[in-house]
C-alpha cells in the first residue's frame, strides 16, 4: 500500500492529527452560546477555505515555476494542487450553506467571501477542464498560464464583491462579524489543531497526487519508447 | 530599424490585414451586432414592461449582451485563423509574436466598438431610456470595459485554438476571469444613468483601469508561451 516509509508515517501523522481535530471538536471546544452546535461546522469550513486558498497559490507558485524552468515535476504539483484545491472548494461551498442556514436563515447569501469562493470554484474547475481538453504538447503551458491568470485575479474580485456587496442586503439574523465566534481559548487551539489537520491532509493528498502524475508520465514516456522500437 | 519602431509597423500591418478581411466579409462585425442586438431583445421579453424595472437592469443586460458578444466574436476570428494554418505563417513572419496579440486585441476592440456604437442607440429606443445625457461619461466606461474584455478575451482566444471544445472553452475560462470588470463596468454604467458624474464612480473607475492594466501586462509576458512551439 505504502510506497515507503516517509509516505507511511506522513499518513499515520496525517490519522493522528485528523483524529484529534475530530475529537477535540466534539468534545472539548466549548458549544458556542449563541449558535448552538451548528457552530461545530466553523471549523471544518474555515480550515478547507484556508487549505483551499493555499491550494491555489501553490498552483500559481507551480505555473511560474513550471514556465519558467518547464520541468514536468512542476506541473505535476501545479495540476494535484488544483484538484486538490477545487475538492477543498466544493467543501468550503457545501458547509458555508449548512452554516449560513441556520445563521443567516438563508441558504445563500452573497456574502463577499462567499461569492469570491463560488468564482474560484468555476475558474479552477475551468482550469482542470482545459487540462483535459487542450492538445498535448501545449497543455501544460495553458494550464499554468491560467494557473497564473486565475490567482491574480483573486485580489480584484474580492475588491469587486465587496463594492458590489454593499448594494446588496446583509443577512439578516448575525452580522457577518459575529459568525466566526471563537469566543475562548479552548475554541482557538480547536481551531489551530483542526486548521493543522487539513494543511498535513493537504500535503499527504499532494505528495500522493503528485507521484501518481509523475508514475503516469513515466510511464508515457516508456510506452512511446516501446512503440519506437516496435515501429523502427 | 528601431525595435519599437518595427513593432509598431507589424502591429499594423496585422491589423490592417484583420480589418481588410473583416471590410471584405463583414462577418465578425455582423455576428456580433446581430447577437448582440438579440440578447438586447430577449431579455426585453424576459423583463417586461416596467420602466422601472427596466431602468435598473438596462446596464446589466448591455454588459451581458457585450460580454456574450465578445466571445463570439473572438470564436469567428480564432475560426477564420486557424483555417489552413495562417496563424503559423504569421507567426514566421512576425519580429516579436506580442505584436500579434496587440493587434488582435485592437481588432477585436473595434469591432467592439462599432457594436455599441450601433446598439446603444436601439437599446436606448427600446428601453425608453436617455443616453445622451452622459453620452461623454459613458463613453469612457466602455471604452475601458470593453479593452478589458479585449485582452482577456484576445488572451483565451488564443488559449482555446488549441483545444479540442473550443466553443465551450472559451466562455468557461473567459466570463469567470472577467467577472471583477462586469461587476465594475455594469455598476459604474448604473450609476451614469441614475445621473451621477464621472467623480461619483472613481472607485469602479479604478477597479476596471487596474484590470485592464494588470491583465494586459501578464498577457503581454505570457503571450510568447502560448505561440512558441
Amino acid at each position: 500500500m505504502f510506497l515507503d516509509r516517509n509516505h507511511m508515517f506522513h499518513a499515520i501523522a496525517m490519522y493522528i492529527s485528523m483524529t484529534t481535530a475530530i475529537f477535540l471538536i466534539f468534545a472539548y471546544a466549548p458549544t458556542d452560546k449563541m449558535q448552538g452546535i451548528v457552530q461545530k461546522i466553523f471549523y471544518f469550513h474555515v480550515s478547507s477555505a484556508i487549505t483551499m486558498f493555499f491550494a491555489f497559490f501553490v498552483v500559481f507558485v507551480a505555473s511560474i515555476m513550471y514556465l519558467w524552468k518547464s520541468s514536468d515535476w512542476w506541473d505535476a504539483v501545479a495540476l494535484s494542487a488544483a484538484e486538490i484545491g477545487v475538492v477543498f472548494c466544493t467543501l468550503v461551498l457545501i458547509t458555508g450553506p449548512i452554516w449560513g442556514r441556520p445563521i443567516w436563515g438563508t441558504w445563500w447569501s452573497w456574502d463577499p467571501t462567499l461569492t469570491l469562493t463560488l468564482v474560484l470554484w468555476l475558474i479552477y474547475v475551468a482550469y482542470l477542464m482545459l487540462r483535459i481538453d487542450a492538445h498535448d504538447p501545449k497543455r501544460a503551458r495553458f494550464a499554468a498560464i491560467l494557473g497564473v491568470v486565475g490567482f491574480v485575479d483573486v485580489p480584484l474580485i474580492r475588491w469587486s464583491v465587496e463594492k458590489w456587496r454593499t448594494l446588496h442586503p446583509k443577512p439578516v439574523l448575525i452580522q457577518e462579524g459575529g459568525t466566526t465566534g471563537i469566543e475562548s481559548s479552548a475554541m482557538l487551539l480547536t481551531f489551530v489543531v483542526c486548521l493543522g489537520a487539513f494543511l498535513l491532509l493537504f500535503f499527504y493528498l499532494l505528495w500522493e497526487r503528485t507521484s501518481i502524475a509523475q508514475s503516469r508520465h513515466s510511464l508515457e514516456v516508456l510506452r512511446q519508447e516501446i512503440d519506437d522500437l516496435l515501429t523502427r | 530599424m528601431s525595435g519599437s519602431k518595427l513593432f509598431i509597423r507589424q502591429v499594423l500591418a496585422l491589423l490592417v490585414k484583420d480589418l481588410k478581411t473583416e471590410w471584405r466579409t463583414r462577418e465578425i462585425f455582423t455576428s456580433m451586432f446581430v447577437f448582440a442586438v438579440l440578447v438586447i431583445v430577449v431579455f426585453n421579453f424576459a423583463i417586461g414592461a416596467d420602466p422601472e424595472l427596466i431602468r435598473q437592469v438596462v446596464s446589466g443586460v448591455v454588459w451581458v449582451a457585450l460580454l456574450f458578444a465578445t466571445v463570439l466574436g473572438l470564436q469567428r476570428a480564432g475560426q477564420m485563423e486557424s483555417e489552413e494554418d495562417s496563424l503559423e505563417g504569421v507567426l514566421l513572419a512576425l519580429h516579436d509574436r506580442s505584436a500579434l496579440f496587440v493587434a488582435k486585441m485592437i481588432a477585436q476592440m473595434l469591432y467592439l466598438v462599432l457594436v455599441v456604437v450601433c446598439s446603444l442607440p436601439l437599446c436606448g429606443i427600446w428601453f425608453r431610456i436617455d443616453f445622451t445625457a452622459c453620452i461623454g461619461a459613458l463613453g469612457v466606461v466602455f471604452v475601458l470595459g470593453m479593452l478589458g474584455l479585449s485582452i482577456v478575451g484576445t488572451l483565451f482566444s488564443m488559449i482555446v485554438l488549441h483545444t479540442r471544445a473550443r466553443e465551450v472553452m472559451l466562455p468557461m475560462l473567459f466570463l469567470p476571469v472577467s467577472v471583477p470588470l462586469t461587476i465594475a463596468a455594469v455598476y459604474a454604467t448604473d450609476q451614469l444613468i441614475v445621473g451621477k458624474s464621472l467623480r461619483d464612480i472613481t472607485d469602479y473607475l479604478t477597479l476596471i483601469g487596474i484590470f485592464d492594466i494588470v491583465f494586459l501586462t501578464l498577457a503581454l509576458m505570457v503571450f510568447d508561451y502560448i505561440v512558441e512551439d
